[in-house]
């Protein structure tokens, strides 16, 4: 099992917000799949599956975010 | 939240499209519709350098909805050109550049702004091939956002599907997923043609203003088109066609899977080109099935949905076996308020009980 | 700059087949017309603006100006056309309606294309102003010299699209001049009565751009000021707004009974007639009459060729009409 959190690059102070995700709960995803994109002050980032197995979404979109915050698992 | 089985249908839809195109098997990767408009401008200005895009806050921005990101770090203030509000003068440039051999793709950020501009749109670009007698095209692309339900009113929510598709010398797209919105932005740009991209504001993907999962679909790196002029059948079905684009087909899908259970199995098509219509299209799925339903969330009359009906009905070739329906939105200004607003716009809800009135026996 | 011997030649004869050829156009128009002026009827059907007065304007800039660069004008644009270089033959077919036209009949007066001498117009009000500033941005893109030229009337520089235009020509900094020919009149509405500055050359100051006025309706004088500007936009240096003083010695459109002209205005303007000013002052300064002379007739040869050639060409048939709304194949 792997936690997919909101990595430093994207988000490093403050808050920022998952705007969509590309997959939905419970697909399978592969390592390197652009899981969603992540609004932080300034622009749009990519969050990237850590590892290959099905998703599971934490937090929805359109949810505040924080660094380091767990918003996935992948199985 | 589960994956639906119809949403596995149009990506695997989209995936047969795309490998009978001779695109690699199955791509991994998944678009927003404005990643995709982004990637087919990036792919097709890397191709050919006569395509230049311009709009307002398309450069540094990226578009306020999304369109043009990553273009002007990849190709500089020349042919990525954030412009002062000036459309009639864009626009008309536009028309300009396109008699001069140039494909510019220029975006008109709110189809409700074409009131400013629309002289050049259709009594420039449209006529140009005709007043010259073929020897002058207007090959360009105008893309602009459409749609609302998210609360900007009046000026900001409209449709106008007919008031484009209604005018000789345009071609009008809208794609309801981002393999399609790829696919017909590209063959758009490589149309000889004066072509309206219309995005559906709802389907964008961008964070702040919600998206419909649906339209996220796998997307092929690959250059593809998406001919112009070719409905395709989302989902197949024998009892009633309904007709729908852009966010019309995510609704209709939804409508279907909520009739599946009560034994109407619905055939959905995506238009996914207003103008030309492909009325053959319309025409084979309602012989099939004898009985048709629009959706359509532009005003309601004189719509194209009541083209579509005509089209229909006069063919000849159909006996219907319920009066056609469409399910639009009324003949008022977009209302404000959501409590206004929202029950007023078509959904899946609204479409499954006009579905379900075409199998009412008739006195 | 004084334009040269041969340059002015050129200007006289280009003016002298214009004015041929409106009033060429003058009677072809109003056949079927009398004794009840129904605008469908005749050979030429439709509205139709014709240019007598303003033929300086037209060789004064087109002087200037290669097959390769780009003019856009308007609903009055057969002096323009013919200063152009645009296929005679070809245009009158097309005013006259018929297959050989520019546009095989589907535009008419109004909408004249001529993609050999990049000429262009068409009836919306300041609406080739946007697409000029669009070639000159090709030109400038490709890096040659060419240049992109506007021609409108005084009217047009109170609708929106003029300034829009002016201010997206100076901050592309574009290869465009905008030529404003300033006869006085919109349709019956005067410029006094409908424009808030007394010289629409001032406006050119609010996007950044010189603004020239030429006075007088001269040639010499236009042909400098033209080329000054044109000069400037070929060396890179950008857009510049032209004034003509120029007039208007028919109505509007024919049959346009110009009730609101000033007693006695035509007359004055008939008798002071650019044309005849020009061919004086061509005289005074050393050219024979006779050279003059063989102009005209050249010309009215041109023209009398060009009305035979329309009025003998096939009309087309109503399933061409389906034709070329949209373009195919590749560009």
């Amino acid at each position: 099992m792997t936690d997919v959190r909101i990595p430093a690059e994207i988000i490093d102070e403050g808050e920022g917000v998952i705007s969509v995700w590309l997959f939905r709960d419970g697909e399978t995803v592969a390592a390197g799949d652009v899981l969603a994109e992540v609004m932080n002050e300034k622009a749009v980032a990519e969050l990237v599956a850590p590892a290959s197995g099905q998703l599971t979404i934490l937090v929805s979109a359109e949810v505040p975010v924080k660094k380091d915050q767990l918003v996935a698992r992948i199985t | 939240m589960n994956v639906s089985a119809s949403t596995s249908r149009v990506a695997d839809a989209k995936h047969t499209e795309s490998t009978a195109q001779g695109v690699d098997a199955v791509p991994r990767r998944r678009l927003t519709i404005a990643k995709a408009i982004s990637e087919a401008l990036t792919q097709e200005m890397d191709r050919d350098p006569r395509v230049l895009v311009m709009g307002e806050d398309i450069g540094r921005l990226g578009g306020v909805f999304g369109t043009t990101q990553g273009l002007l770090a990849r190709f500089g203030p020349e042919r990525v050109r954030d412009t002062p509000i000036s459309e009639t003068a864009f626009i008309g440039a536009a028309v300009g550049l396109a008699a001069a051999g140039m494909r510019p793709v220029v975006e008109l950020m709110f189809v409700d702004f074409f009131g400013v501009c629309m002289d050049a749109i259709y009594n420039l670009a449209a006529k140009q091939s005709y007043f010259s007698g073929g020897r002058v095209a207007c090959p360009m692309v105008l893309m602009t956002s459409v749609g609302g339900g998210y609360g900007d009113a009046g000026q900001h929510s409209q449709c106008l599907y007919a008031s484009f598709a209604h005018l000789p010398g345009l071609k009008v797209v809208i794609p309801s997923n981002s393999h399609d919105a790829k696919g017909l932005m590209i063959a758009a740009i490589r149309d000889p043609n004066p072509v309206v991209f219309m995005y559906h504001k709802a389907l964008q993907g961008m964070g702040w203003l919600g998206t419909v999962q649906r339209s996220i679909v796998p997307v092929s790196d690959s250059d593809y088109v998406v001919p112009i002029g070719k409905a395709t059948t989302v989902r197949e079905g024998r009892d009633v066609t309904v007709v729908s684009w852009g966010l019309g087909v995510h609704q209709a899908v939804e409508c279907a899977d909520i009739l599946m259970k009560e034994g109407i199995d619905v055939e959905v098509l995506d238009l996914r080109t207003l103008a030309p219509l492909d009325r053959d299209a319309i025409l084979q799925s309602v012989q099939k099935t004898g009985r048709i339903v629009v959706v359509d969330d532009d005003y309601r009359s004189c719509g194209l949905a009541a083209e579509i009906i005509a089209s229909v009905c006069e063919s000849g070739r159909v006996a219907l076996r319920a009066p056609p329906c469409r399910v639009t939105f009324p003949d008022i200004p977009v209302p404000f308020a959501p409590q206004m607003e929202r029950p007023l716009l078509p959904s899946a809800v609204k479409l499954a009980e006009a579905v379900r009135a075409q199998f009412v026996s008739q006195p | 700059m004084r334009p040269e011997r041969e340059r002015r030649l050129w200007m006289y004869s280009m003016m002298v087949k214009s004015r041929a050829y409106e009033q060429a156009i003058k009677p072809a128009y109003l056949e079927g017309k009398q004794p009840v002026f129904n605008m469908a009827n005749g050979p030429i059907p439709g509205e139709m603006h014709l240019s007598d007065g303003q033929e300086p304007c037209a060789v004064g800039v087109c002087a200037h100006l290669g097959p390769r660069d780009t003019v856009t004008a308007t609903h009055r644009p057969h002096h323009i056309a013919i200063a152009k270089g645009v296929d005679l033959r070809a245009m009158t077919a097309e005013i006259f309606g018929r297959r050989s036209g520019l546009a095989g009949g589907r535009g008419g007066h109004m909408h004249l294309f001529d993609p050999r001498v990049s000429f262009c117009c068409s009836g919306i009000i300041a609406q080739g102003m946007g697409p000029a500033v669009g070639a000159a941005l090709a030109a400038k893109l490709a890096g040659d010299a060419r240049v992109a030229v506007s021609f409108i009337g005084e009217g047009a520089a109170n609708q929106g699209a003029f300034h829009e235009a002016l201010n997206l020509a100076a901050v592309w900094s574009v290869p465009v001049v905008f030529v404003i020919e300033d006869n006085a009149y919109g349709i019956s509405v005067s410029k006094r009565e409908s424009t808030a500055v007394e010289r629409n050359a001032v406006r050119a100051h609010s996007y950044n751009m010189p603004g020239v006025f030429v006075p007088g309706n001269d040639p010499d004088a236009i042909y400098e000021a033209a080329g000054d500007a044109i000069a400037r936009a070929r060396r890179g240096e950008g857009p510049t707004l032209i004034e003509i003083e120029t007039c208007r010695l028919e109505g509007h459109f024919m049959g346009d009974a110009e009730q609101y002209r000033p007693q006695g205005e035509v007359q004055r303007l008939k008798a002071s007639d650019p044309i005849s000013r020009y061919r004086q002052q061509l005289i005074s300064d050393g050219i024979a009459a006779a050279e003059l002379d063989a102009l005209e007739q050249s010309a009215a040869r041109d023209v009398s060729d060009a009305f035979a050639f329309a009025r003998s060409a096939e009309l087309p048939t109503v399933e061409e009409a389906f034709h070329h709304v949209f373009a195919t194949g590749a560009v």
